[in-house]
């Protein structure tokens, strides 16, 4: 139980900063994102600590329109994390899922990541 | 690409695999003599017969570091990190064809550029922290 331990404490300092340090005002500091600092496109991530901050004020509607992957992606990871801590104390085997679900995590990052720089489509990045 | 070979590897459940759970260490199951091969139904991998025994203790999948691949990608920023998500999914692909040993080097693939994505992302963050606060301390800027 020591890393899944580590890891939660990990995770909520990193909530706890998020929480506090509101990313949409300027002066607290986040790590700028180098993809769009070099190509002025938003990359997959764009957002995904202004929608973690939303997220973490229980504004989900604020958090889907920052970055709406992103709070798939919370999601999905917290669900991991459960299910990798259960193997851990239970012992019970990992399992892989289907390639074709891959292969769709695969698809549907890259989609978002050219659907959300093209015009129109400003609902899926934080512009 | 066509992935309709019948997928047969996920263990029996039960399967008396050695090691509970985790990530199968690659060189520590015990050499099994050639003959023993337990799960008979799965085809030996092919171009990687060197080690003997090899498909008994592996039957546990590796991990496919997904959720590592993911996290590198949405919250680094660096879009390297879509090739670790690439790798991941081979994990899965490959295994799912009988190729285990395809399956656990994409797996270190996929971490090993998890890793770099979010080791980068970690610079980048800090070489520019580092830069903002000189900035600010000379007084030219203030955000």
């Amino acid at each position: 139980m020591l890393l899944p331990g580590a890891l939660t404490l990990a995770a909520g300092c990193v909530a706890g900063y998020v929480y506090t340090a509101d990313p949409n005002v300027a002066g607290t500091w986040y790590p700028p994102c180098p993809f769009l600092t070099l190509t002025g496109l938003w990359c997959p991530g764009c957002g995904s600590a202004r929608a973690l901050h939303a997220l973490l004020h229980l504004d989900l509607g604020t958090a889907l329109a920052r970055n709406p992957l992103a709070v798939v992606v919370y999601g999905y990871v917290l669900v991991a994390f459960l299910a990798w801590t259960r193997r851990r104390v239970t012992g019970a085997p990992r399992r892989l899922a289907a390639p074709w679900v891959t292969r769709t995590v695969l698809v549907g990052v890259v989609l978002f990541w050219i659907l959300r720089n093209l015009p129109g489509m400003t609902w899926l990045s934080p512009a | 690409m066509s992935y309709g070979s019948p997928p047969p590897p996920p263990p029996p459940p039960g399967g008396g695999a050695p090691n509970p759970g985790d990530q199968p260490e690659w060189g520590q199951q015990p050499h099994q003599p050639q003959g023993g091969q337990p799960y008979g139904s799965q085809p030996p991998p092919p171009a990687y017969g060197a080690a003997p025994g090899y498909g008994a203790a592996t039957s546990t999948p590796p991990s496919n570091n997904l959720v590592l691949a993911i996290l590198s990608t949405v919250l680094c920023c660096i879009p390297i990190g879509i090739y670790a998500i690439l790798q991941a999914n081979k994990v899965n692909t490959l295994w799912a064809q009988g190729d285990q040993a395809g399956a656990h080097k994409a797996a270190a693939d996929a971490k090993k550029w998890s890793i770099i994505a979010i080791v980068s992302g970690f610079v980048v963050g800090v070489v520019y922290f580092i830069f903002s606060f000189m900035v600010a301390a000379s007084g030219t800027s203030t955000r």
